[in-house]
């Protein structure tokens, strides 16, 4: 984790940052037990793996909710892989 | 055939696991770096199909390994995916600008990492994906 910010820093984006990792951390190890890539899970596992997931992504969009909320930032697109993705061809 | 080999560049010690993982699942073969000097010394060395590059990079930042790249003739053609956890208003233009194929905010949705993959590979949709003890998944 890198050195939080001066009060006179942006804040924000030191915050979106790491939380976004930790989200991405959270998100991907989750989804690599649910599909059972480190091995089989129970049934009664999976659901408790689910609801973590389930609560990671609700985390997600309060987090995009609160940065499209910063006033001077332009409105996000509502597609979401337009949004964070454009693979150029 | 021979598998398509993608170096990750991240230093987020976890994240380069879960990744290493998902891709290795879906049969690419994977080298690791965690900073911008190991990643481009290991782009050079292992001269990779692919490469998904951080942009908060200790040792220069990503920017810098993609402005590397494309000083070697042997790299430059290398399609670059930037996953950051950066925020995507500036930092999407200046990655495309600086040659970047797709930028991708983290967290990111697994099948869309690896639809992009794809994509920049120029491989098929629906790639297998297998567990990492050798069972194919349903």
């Amino acid at each position: 984790m890198t050195t939080p910010p001066q009060p006179s820093s942006n804040l924000s984006a030191y915050l979106s940052h790491e939380l976004r990792n930790a989200l991405a951390c959270i998100h991907q190890f989750g989804n690599i037990l649910l599909e059972g890539l480190a091995g089989e899970l129970t049934g009664e596992q999976r659901e408790y793996v689910g609801i973590m997931l389930q609560n990671s992504s609700k985390i997600r969009s309060v987090l995009d909710g609160a940065l499209d909320g910063v006033p001077g930032r332009p409105e996000k697109s509502t597609n979401k892989i337009e949004r964070i993705s454009k693979l150029e061809t | 055939m021979a598998n398509k080999k993608i170096l990750i560049v991240d230093d987020d010690r976890d994240l380069q696991r879960g990744m290493h993982l998902r891709l290795k699942a879906n049969q690419y073969d994977v080298c690791l770096a965690g900073n911008a000097f190991s990643g481009f010394c290991e782009a050079q060395r292992s001269e990779p199909d692919l490469i998904l590059l951080d942009l908060g990079l200790p040792a220069g930042g990503g920017f810098l390994v993609m402005e590397r790249l494309k000083t070697i003739p042997a790299l430059a053609a290398i399609p670059v995916i930037v996953v950051s956890a950066r925020d995507s208003q500036g930092n999407q233009k200046r990655a495309f600008d600086t040659g970047a194929k797709a930028f991708l905010q983290k967290p990111v949705d697994d099948e869309q990492l690896l639809a992009v993959i794809r994509q920049a590979l120029g491989e098929p949709a629906g790639k297998k994906e297998s567990t990492l003890y050798g069972q194919e998944a349903v």
